[in-house]
Order: C-alpha cells, then structure tokens, then sequence
C-alpha cells in the first residue's frame, strides 16, 4: 500500500463524521418535501464544500477534471449504505434527539426508575396491562393486584377542595397524577432535573457529557488492513469543476475592476489625549534626548463640580490670604451648578507662557538616582555573641592615685598591674583583689611604667621627665631578687661613647636602690624588648637623636644607625623576628633591621594626620596604629603599605591602642573617656584578610579627662583602662 | 481573717505544718486566707496564730520549694489546685538574726575559716594569722609571715590540747602553727610556725588541710597544687632559718618541709582548693575550669569547664557531691558532676553585682550555702530557689572571704579589715 492510498484510507475513516449533517438534513429534506430551490441550493453547496475539501486532500490528478458525475453519484449511495450504522452511534452520541433514538432512551429510563422506587413503594401495583384505561372507568376498581385482589378507585375529592389544595401545596407543581395506579406521585427533584433536562433537550442524565473526547475505536497503530476496500473515488485525484468555475468568476471580477485589494487606511478618529507628546522620532533624533516634565493630571479638585470635601472653608481661605505668595495654593477649587456657568481661567495665558518659558529656558537635566537598601551595603560580620568572650562590664577599680593615671602596665602572669600617675606616684596592684601593693613617690609626673616581659624578672621601668628609672618590685623568689640586685647595682660602669653619653647617663638612684638614666631630652615612651633586655626610649624632643636603646644587662646605652625622619612618637620591638625595630613618626611608620645595621625595611603610609600610638598583634604581622584625630588603621605588613581598614569610631584623640597576646582582640582608648574592644582575627591563611568585628564601647570613666591607657590582662579576656579620673578600671567578660 | 478573705477574690484553704518544737508549732487546723498573700503576709499570719511575744520571721515551703512570690502566682507557676487544702511547711527563716561586735584587723582581712566551733581563725593582709575564741577576742596571734596571707586552714582541730593551723602566703610559703588552747590569758599570744612549707614559685592562694589525716594541700600562682605533710615527726631536715635574706628572725628552729607530690594540669593560677574525701581535692583556677585530683595517682579525674575565671569553689550539698564555684563575674554556679553527660551547671545563682570572692556549703544542710562578693554583701542561698534567702551587708567595702561557723553563724572578713560575724541563723 502506498502512501496516497494510505492517506486517503484515513480521510475515508473520517468522512462520516464530516458528512452526517448534511446527509441526514438531505433526508430530513426528503420526508418533509419541502421542495425550495434555496434549500437545494444550499444542500448542494454543502456537498459541494465537503467536495472541496475531499478533492484538496487528493488534487493530483487535474485530467480527468469533468467526467465523473455518475461515479460520484454512484459512490455517495454507497457511501450512505455503509455508513448508516455509524451515523446512528454518533447521532446518539451528539445528543440530536431523532424519533427512534428518543423513545429507546425513554424506555430506557422508565425500566430504571422502576428499578429505583419498586424498593421503597409498598402500595398495591395494578395489574391489568397495558389495556385501554377506560375499560374501568365506571367500575369500583382500576385493576387488580399481584394477588388478584381488586384495587379500588380512590375516592375523588371536591375540585374546590383540591384545587384549594393544590393552591396551599408548594410543592403542588411537582405532582403528578398516575392513573394507572391511581395515585399522585410526587415528583423528586432529580426527577425534575431530569425533565427540566430533557426538555431543553439535552442529555437526561447528568453526569452524561455529549461532548467527551473522541475515541477512534477504528483506528489503531497496528492496523494492516483498511477499515473499508472501497477503492479511491476518482474526484479524490482531480481538480474540482466548481472551483475551477468559481476562480475564473473571480479573476474575471478582479479584472473587472469588481474587487479591490488596498483598501484605503482609515485614520483612527480617537488618540490617547495625555500621552507621551515625545514620540519615537523625536527620541531617535536625539541622542540624549530628554522628554519634558510632564504637567500634573487634573484631579477632582479641579472638577467644575467637586465633593464638598475639595471646598476650603472661609477660614481656610482667610488664612490663604495670610502665606506668602508662593506658599499660597495656585488653584482654590470651586463649585459651579453646570458647566456653562464656569467663567474663564483668568491664568490660562500666563500659566501657557510660564509653561513655555520653562520648556526652553530650563536646561533638562537627568538625575541619576539609585536605590540601594543601606543595609545591603553593611558588611556581613559575624554576631558578637560568637566571638565571646570579650571584656564588657567593669567589675573591679583600682582607686589610690590623685591625679590622672597616664600609664599602665601588666605582669605577664597576669597578677599584677603597674600604673604611673601624674602625681608622681608609681603603684602596683593586685589583679584579683585590686588591693595597692608597693606606692613609689617621685617628684615628677609619670609618663610610661612598662613591666620587664620576663616572668623571673620583675623590673619595673618607669619614665617621668628626663628620668627612666628600673625599680625592683621584690616580687620575684629569693634567687631572683638576687640576680635583680645584682642586676641593679651599678659597679662597674662601662666607658660609653661621647655620642651616647651626651644622650644619656646612667646613675644609682639612692631612695629605691635602682637605676636612674638621665637623657637630654624629656623622655615620651619607653618598650621593652620581648626578651626584656634591652628597652627603647623615645624623646621627641631629641630630633634625630630621639630614639635610643638602653641594654640592662651591660648598662649602656646605643644609638640607632637609623638616620631618623620626623619627630618620634612611639617605638615597638617586632614580637617574632629580633631585629626588627618599628618607629612611628608623626607621619608614617618605619620599619628597620637593626641586626642589618638598621637597614629600613618597609614605609607604612597612615595618611593620618598625627599618630599617637601603635601596637604589633602577637603574630608580628599585623599592626594598630592609633591617631589624634580618633582614626585607627589597621595595617597588613605583608599586604601592601596602605592600611587594610580605618576604623573611625572615637570622637577624639586616641590615647592608646593594644592586642591582646593570646585571644583575638585589640582595643583603643580615646579622650572621648571610652575604650572600644574590637575582635581582630589574623588567620594563618594568608589569603585571608583579618576579620575586624567591632565589639563593645566601653564606657565608665568620667568624663572630664579620658581614658589614657587600656591594657589587656596578658591571660585572661579582660582590659585595664587607666582614666583621666585616676581610677584604673577593670572590664572582664 | 474571714471578713478578709470574702474581701480578696480568691482564697485559699491552707494548713500550716511544721517541723519546728512547741513555741513555734500551730495547730494543725485548716485556715482560710486571701490567696495574694506574700511570704510577709504569711509570716504574720502564723506569727497571729502563735502569739509570741516576739515576732519571728518565718519561710513558707510548698511541696518543697520556698515561696517568693504571693500564694496565687506560686500556685499558677507550679500549676497547682487552689481548690484543695493546701499544706504549707513554714521553717524560720533563714537570715541573721543577731549581728556580733566587729573584731578590727589592722588591714585587711583575706581568709578566714570557721570550721571548729570553737575557734575562728583570720587570715590578714599585715601577714598575722589570728585565732579569735569570740567575737573581739583575740587569742592568739600567728606569726612570720613576710606577705599577705591569702589563706588560713585548721590542720587539725580535734586535738583536746592544741590545734594545728596552715596559712598560705602571697611570700611563696605555707606555714604550719601548733597552738595550744589549753592556755588561757587574757593578752593575745604570739605564736610562730613550727614548720615552713617551700616550694612553690609564685604566691600561694589557696590551703586546704586533708579531714583525718596529717596533709596538707595548697594552690599557687605557679599553676601547681603541692601536697604536704603536716607532721612534725617526719620532718626531714631542720634548718635554722637563714636562707631568706633580709629576715633575721630565726630566733629558733624551724622545720621545712618538701611537698610531696605536686598536680600539675592547671594552666593558670589555683585559686582555690578544698580536700572533702580523703584522697580527693578540688581545685579551681583561673583557666576558668574546676577539677577533682585523686591525690593517690596524682590525675585529675574530672573537669568541668566554666568559662571565666573562679576565684573560690566548695564541694558540698546533697551527698557532698555538688561543686559550687564563683569568680570573675555575678553568678554562683552550682554542678552536679554525677549527672552524665553534661558539664552544664544544674544551679545558677545571679543576684550579686560583682566578681564572687568566697562561696561555702552549709556543713549539715543539703540546700544552703552562702557566697561573699566584692559588692560588698554576703548571700545566703538556698537550692530550692532562685533568689537569695538573706543578704547580710554589714561590710563597707568588697568581702574577701567568709565561712559558717558553728552551724548558725556566719564569719566574713573584708576589705574594710573587720571581722564580722552575723549569728542566729536557723537552719533546720
């Protein structure tokens, strides 16, 4: 089998569906011989189409174009014959309720209600048959039963009395009565529905739905043979004779001039009155074309009429007069009774010719605006309670001092702090009790204590004036204090260089059996080395001689081979590579070798206005440096020579910055009389930036003279801040 | 009292039960009171129904738990019927009820121990131990201290005719004192030690004495706990005392002992230790943990971690087994190290203001303790609530140490340098 034939087979199997109505209405036709030429005309159209369509499926062969009026004749009787059947199917299908198929269906109904109610009805049923009824019109009875007992006649009531009931009966329009069994039925809503249905003709049954879904049960995929052997009607392979007449009637029309193709446009008679005047031509002559401001739409205050609510008051309007001219409102709504009655707009000109004067004298500018939430802009920083713990609330106070405690320092165990005030007093305290153990009083004011970093050691070394002085604490075990003493006592004095000597002189101090240094200058800050040998002093005043280092051990003091630039702030002894030697200067901090012969190693721009101070996290790395503006950068030394972070949180000078040695915190201390603790993590992975999380103010400190120095407790997550108030304060987590 | 439960919204038929003797006892006899009433309120009402001549503050207990709120919050938080006749246990309150004459220290006053009814001993800044019989007298004064003694223990306090003290220093020594009681003079006697313990490198913070035994045990700043022998016998050697420099006082003899063994597993300053058991010690530290130390093996075989630093810790309360611990901050924590699988404290106690100095089981009750802050007040806690029984606040400045003493009483020293000592404490 070919593929045409196959084609043609399919369009066999789907004619009937095509084909019905016009069969059946030629039929309908023939009963009620009704022999109009309109309607003949109309039925032969109609084949004529369905024609049409039959011939386009299969319009190869154009020969045989007028030959086959008998064949087609011939096949449609045969079509008929075949497919009478199938028509009948569907025509019950659609719902086309024809004669024969309705009385099957109520029939069919009529033996299922019976199967419904001849449960549940127990009066007698008659018997008699389907036998004219009025055989028992004059007897007593209507039939009989199953038993062959008579049924009687129930009595008739008064018509008066049953058509007033029937009047009272709500329900009176859904009884029936049966005169077969003699009774009235009442009719069931179902009941009802079903010849409401049936009525408007449609299916009786509800759930019945006329138009589901097609099954081709004739066709199926592995189907071998054709559903009919017909061979292909001829008309399927040639052109159609009435299409051919109907193309030339129209080319002829067309040639005629009869029908035209262009219809001329129509313009549309309505356009959108308020909007965009700025068409697309004039945004493509433009390049940066700016559409105009547009004017604000009128709104119900400017109706000729507007609600009550629009009108101001007299008062209202009172007080308009009052405001200035241009605060003054441009319209004051009123209200007329038609709009005839409306007077002119006395603005009207003058509104116009403002508007136009703003068309071409403003220059049109476009705003940039962007919408950012500010939120989204805020670092994404972890929460404080996960990066416990962290000093937050004061617990202890060490009070003793007179005047502003300036300076602070922590033995490395952690159990005692030394402090040094502008009374001149140096003290010592215990951590846990915040009891004042030893009071050294000198005549000048305090600038620096710093505690010797070593734990067998506990010197003390405290600057004022021109002075350094090493106090022993006598803390230390019977055998250290020895060593100390010894340490202390200046017996051999070993020559110094004229140069160094001009800068400092060692001296026995009588009062405290220690060591005084006299220096020419006034001294500043003072730190240790880690090894707690050697201690940097730095005097601001000593311009390129302002920065020495005193070595304990062999009592005597060195100049830096470093040719200094700038005024020297403070100093710092890098934690992890020994020769290493950090000196801020106002400006900038410098880093040197000293085992190099204080090669400079690196020059970290602050771009701070005046650095106050510095601290070296314990990794060696990273650094703080505290400014007199409130700034504090934070520097990554192996990151480039820029800070990584400037922190602005103090209002005023900082006075003091620190790491802590072993948790990841660093805080600043300002004049503003607060400390701000910060979480500053260093990872080991050096593709990691640190991770600064600001974490608590710490207030408590009056404020009249700051906070001037905080250090952290070396063990524990706990801060000292020594105020301006002359308490030092203890915050633990 | 029917007129004024028609008054109240509610009210609520109780009976009052106790466990007190005959002055204190109502009869068991069902009373109808207004159901707002308060501790307060329900003290008066037993102190109407008892007619003393003087009032007595008493403490309501329902089904175990001490009211601190009125009846009917009580009621509603522990889901209880107001329907049913309610039993209220009432116990004399807990809270000082006489306050003894100051004893004045010349500094101040950093341990004191009250563990022997007879005595209370006093540990000061000026490095003197003191033994007071009664509040104000001064029996005897201990002596060669070059610090401040930081702590102070009854070695033995059995002995009919002399008792044996243990002080610690922040000099680095523990010195050991025998005193005779049986002496009895109106002027104080000095006493000096009879044996010296060295070997710690850093101030000694804490000593605590073995119960029937002759060892001693004490923690340091050096991060150690050693243990010592307290006896005379076994001394090894005696050395005058010559070695200090600077110290002339070695008028006599004196005995200097080694430590024993030495626990090591801290890694900050031992704060405080007790020895409750026989071979066991607990030791809390600045490390922020608490652990109990088998001193036969010399392991600690528990840990408990609690985040700050403590500066005080006993073992106490139900079998002896909870640890109460406090320090660097307001809360008294209470463990309970039998409960598997946590290392969460079973209490929490947060109404002081500042770090906890001192913290002590009450020797014959399960629920009481008491803990002394630097805010200055004493607490006297009880298990079965949460908020304070007693705040006793007779020192001016930070209280640096306090103990019961002889069950009633409660000793405290503080850095206002007096001893004080608030007694009448009932506890049943």
């Amino acid at each position: 089998m070919t593929k045409k034939s196959q084609g043609a087979n399919e369009d066999q199997v789907k004619e009937p569906k095509r084909k019905i109505v016009p069969l059946k209405s030629q039929k309908e036709a023939k009963e009620v011989k009704s022999s109009k030429k309109e309607e003949d005309l109309l039925l032969d159209s109609g084949t004529d189409s369905d024609y049409d369509g039959c011939s386009l499926s299969g319009s190869l062969n154009s020969d045989d174009f007028d030959s086959e009026d008998d064949f087609d004749s011939h096949r449609e009787t045969q079509d008929d014959s075949g497919h009478e059947g199938s028509d009948e199917v569907i025509d019950s299908e659609n719902g086309e309720e024809e004669d024969g198929s309705d009385d099957e269906g109520s029939e069919q109904r009529e033996v299922a209600e019976e199967s419904d109610s001849s449960e549940d009805e127990v009066a007698p049923r008659n018997t008699v048959g389907d036998v004219p009824l009025e055989w028992y019109k004059d007897e007593k009875h209507i039939g009989y039963d199953i038993t062959g007992k008579k049924i009687t006649k129930k009595e008739k009531q008064d018509k008066l009395d049953s058509f007033l009931a029937t009047m009272d009966d709500s329900k009176n329009w859904r009884k029936v009565y049966d005169e077969y069994n003699d009774e009235e039925v009442e009719l069931t809503k179902e009941e009802s529905k079903l010849i409401r249905r049936m009525l408007k003709g449609e299916a009786p049954h509800a759930d019945f739905d006329p138009y589901a879904p097609y099954v081709d049960w004739f066709k199926w995929d592995d189907a071998i043979h054709p559903l009919s052997s017909a061979p292909e009607p001829k008309r399927r392979f040639i052109p159609s004779k009435w299409e051919a007449k109907k193309v030339v009637k129209l080319v002829r029309a067309i040639r005629k001039g009869l029908i035209k193709f262009d219809k001329p446009e129509e313009e549309p008679n309505v356009y959108l009155l308020w909007g965009d005047d700025s068409a697309s031509d004039q945004k493509s002559k433009h390049l940066t074309y700016i559409p105009p401001p547009k004017l604000k739409l009128p709104g119900h205050e400017e109706s000729y009429n507007p609600s009550l609510e629009y009108i101001p008051s007299e008062e209202e309007k009172a007080s308009y007069e009052l405001m200035y001219e241009e605060d003054r409102p441009k319209f004051i709504p009123k209200r007329f009774t038609s709009l005839r009655s409306i007077p002119a707009y006395e603005n009207a000109l003058k509104e116009s010719f403002d508007r136009c004067l703003d068309l071409y004298l403003c220059p049109r500018v476009r705003k940039k605006r962007i919408n950012i939430d500010p939120e989204s802009l805020k670092p994404k920083l972890p929460s404080r309670k996960d990066l416990r713990p962290y000093p937050n609330s004061c617990y202890l106070e060490y009070k003793g001092h007179t005047g502003p405690v300036t300076s602070i320092s922590t033995e490395c165990s952690g159990q005692w702090i030394a402090s040094g005030s502008t009374d001149g007093s140096v003290r010592i305290w215990e951590v846990e009790t915040g009891r004042c153990l030893k009071v050294w009083q000198f005549d000048e004011a305090v600038k620096c204590v710093a505690w010797n970093p070593l734990p067998d050691f506990p010197i003390l070394a405290v600057a004022m004036g021109v002075d350094l002085f090493f106090l022993n604490t006598e803390l230390g075990t019977d055998e250290e204090q020895q060593r100390i003493e010894e340490l202390l006592r200046l017996d051999n004095l070993p020559e110094l260089d004229e140069a160094a000597a001009a800068i400092a002189k060692w001296l026995p101090d009588e009062k405290y059996r220690g060591i005084k240094i006299r220096h020419f200058k006034n001294l500043s800050y003072i730190d240790w080395h880690p090894r707690g040998d050697y201690l940097s002093a730095v005097m601001p005043g000593g311009e390129t001689r302002g920065v020495v280092i005193h070595q304990l051990s062999a009592h005597s003091t060195k100049r830096l081979p470093i040719k200094m630039r700038g005024l020297p702030v403070c100093t710092l002894f890098h934690p992890n590579h020994r020769g290493l030697f950090i000196i801020a200067t106002k400006k900038y901090v410098r880093v040197y070798n000293l085992h190099k012969n204080g090669e400079p190693i690196k020059k970290l721009e602050t771009g701070l206005r005046e650095i106050s101070s510095m601290a070296i996290h314990p990794g060696g790395d990273n650094l703080v440096v505290g400014s007199k503006e409130g700034k504090m950068c934070w520097f990554d030394m192996d990151l480039s020579s820029k800070p990584y972070k400037i922190l602005k949180n103090h209002p005023k000078d900082i006075t003091n910055v620190g790491f802590h040695r072993s948790y990841p915190l660093f805080a600043s201390c300002s004049e503003d009389s607060t400390a701000y603790v910060f979480h500053g993590k260093v990872y080991s992975d050096l593709n990691e930036n640190p991770l600064i999380v600001p974490l608590e103010i710490l207030r408590g400190h009056s404020s009249k003279g700051g906070v001037l120095d905080c250090k952290f407790h070396p063990r524990q997550p706990w801060l000292f801040t020594a105020g301006g108030d002359s308490v030092i304060k203890l915050y633990c987590h | 009292m029917n007129g004024e439960g028609e008054d109240a919204s509610k009210v609520i038929h109780v009976k009052f039960l106790t466990k007190l003797d005959s002055p204190f006892k109502v009869p068991v006899t069902s009373v109808v009171i207004p159901s707002s009433v308060t501790r307060l309120g329900l003290s008066s009402i037993v102190n109407s129904l008892l007619t003393l001549e003087k009032p007595e503050a008493f403490d309501f207990l329902i089904d175990g738990e001490l009211i601190r709120m009125s009846l009917e919050q009580f009621l509603l938080a522990k889901g209880i019927s107001a329907e049913r006749t309610l039993e209220i246990e009432y116990i004399r309150a807990v809270a000082p009820r006489k306050e003894e004459k100051p004893s004045l220290h010349d500094d101040w006053v950093s341990a004191v121990d009250g563990s022997s009814p007879r005595f209370v001993l006093t540990g000061c800044y000026d490095g003197l131990g003191r033994i007071w019989s009664s509040p104000g007298s001064c029996t005897h004064i201990l002596e060669g201290h070059t610090g401040a003694i930081s702590s102070i223990a009854f070695a033995n306090s059995e002995g009919a005719e002399g008792v044996t003290v243990a002080t610690a220093s922040k000099d680095r020594t523990l010195r050991l004192f025998k005193v005779d009681t049986a002496e009895s003079g109106d002027s104080t006697t000095r006493v000096g030690a009879y044996k010296i313990l060295r070997g710690h490198k850093a101030s000694v913070a804490s000593v605590a004495a073995q119960k029937y035994g002759s060892k001693v045990c004490s923690g340091s700043w050096d991060c150690t706990i050693n243990v010592w022998d307290s006896n005379e016998s076994t001394s090894e050697l005696s050395v005058p005392g010559k070695k200090r420099k600077g110290n002339n006082q070695a008028e006599e003899p004196q005995l200097e002992g080694e430590a024993e063994t030495t626990l090591v597993g801290h890694t900050q300053c031992v704060s405080s230790v007790v020895w409750p058991e026989h071979d066991v010690i607990y030791s809390c530290s600045w490390d922020h943990s608490v652990r109990r130390w088998d001193v036969e093996t010399g392991k600690d075989s528990l840990n408990l971690y609690s985040g700050k630093a403590l500066n005080t810790v006993d073992v106490g309360g139900e079998g002896s087994a909870l640890v109460a611990a406090g320090g660097s901050d307001p809360i008294l924590r209470v463990w309970d190290p039998r409960k598997p699988g946590t290392s969460a404290p079973v209490f929490q106690f947060a109404s002081h203001s500042s770090w906890i100095s001192a913290c002590k089981w009450h020797k014959s009750s399960w629920f009481h303790l008491l803990s002394a802050s630097y805010d200055g007040k004493i607490m006297l806690w009880d298990l079965r609530t949460a908020w304070p029984l007693s705040i006793i606040e007779t020192h001016k400045d930070k209280v640096l140490c306090a103990d019961w003493w002889k069950g009633d009483s409660v000793v405290s020293g503080g850095a206002d340098s007096n001893l004080r000592i608030s007694s009448g404490i009932s506890i049943s």
